[in-house]
């Protein structure tokens, strides 16, 4: 670390997932859910919370570029690639890239096919996954 | 003990979102459902113990309300319904659990604000929404 660079401290908040202080001292880490599966999107939006983090929960893409219209403050995209409606989760990266080209953008799917396209706007996640995975990895994108 | 557990069943981001974060505000465990066909999968397969369903009349997609409510009251009768007619209404529900909730009262006031200010930004943006 060369001098200047900024010093980035973390704070456990629970199972061993740190945190950096300078996201818990600006309010809860908010974090957008977009699954169509009810039990998948309960199972993974129960795990995040447990993390300590905020999570609004979007049944379809389509709800959930209306939440990111609507002006709510949000720090992550973990979208499904496949959700019903006009907009699927690839389209919903491409679009949250271009109005927040650093936003995080985690992109799941079952089809290992769609990982170069998925790659284009974000992260490519692999389904069947953990949800303490996806807590790891919304950490890691944190730093 | 653990907190109850509200289901939110409302098919509208903008309003479910802010509702269903003031009822964990007020220290309920909180599902969320957009449809009536996940309100009763979530309360169907036991495998969630729900003790309140929270709903709008208009909020849930396809069937409504009221045959959501009947539905429950037909099959699940200990689970407590509360329906309300009017976004407005809702939030009130809201409000009275979030009183009588373990984390204590909370104005739902400043949540329906913040819905219809949301809802109006809505409406500037396109003149067919809700």
């Amino acid at each position: 670390m060369g001098p200047g660079t900024p010093l980035t401290v973390y704070r456990e908040v629970r199972h061993g997932m740190m945190v950096p202080l300078q996201e818990l001292d600006r309010g809860p880490f908010r974090v957008l859910l977009v699954e169509d599966e009810l039990f998948v999107r309960m199972d993974v939006a129960a795990t995040l919370r447990y993390a300590g983090f905020q999570v609004i929960e979007a049944a379809c893409a389509d709800a959930a570029m209306e939440f990111i219209e609507s002006g709510e403050p949000i720090d992550l995209v973990f979208t499904d690639i496949q959700t019903p409606g006009i907009l699927d989760g690839l389209a919903l990266a491409e679009r949250v890239r271009a109005k927040y080209p650093l936003m995080p953008v985690l992109i799941c799917s079952g089809n290992p096919e769609l990982a170069g396209a998925a790659s284009q706007w974000g992260k490519f996640v692999p389904k069947p996954y953990e949800p303490t995975g996806i807590v790891r990895l919304i950490t890691s994108s944190m730093r | 003990m653990e907190p109850a557990t509200v289901l939110v069943v409302e098919r509208d981001i903008l309003v479910r979102q802010p509702l269903a974060q003031y009822l964990r505000d007020c220290g309920y465990r909180v599902l969320e459902a957009v449809n009536a066909t996940e309100a009763r999968g979530a309360v169907s397969t036991g495998r969630e113990s729900i003790d309140v369903v929270l709903m709008d009349v208009k909020g849930v997609p396809s069937e409504g309300g009221f045959a959501l409510a009947s539905w429950l009251r037909s099959n699940h009768p200990a689970i407590k319904v509360l329906l309300g007619g009017t976004i407005a209404k809702v939030l009130q529900l809201a409000g009275d659990l979030c009183n009588d909730g373990p984390g204590g009262g909370l104005d739902y006031r400043l949540v329906l604000d913040h819905i219809r200010r949301l809802l109006a930004g809505r409406s500037r943006r396109s003149p067919d929404a809700r």
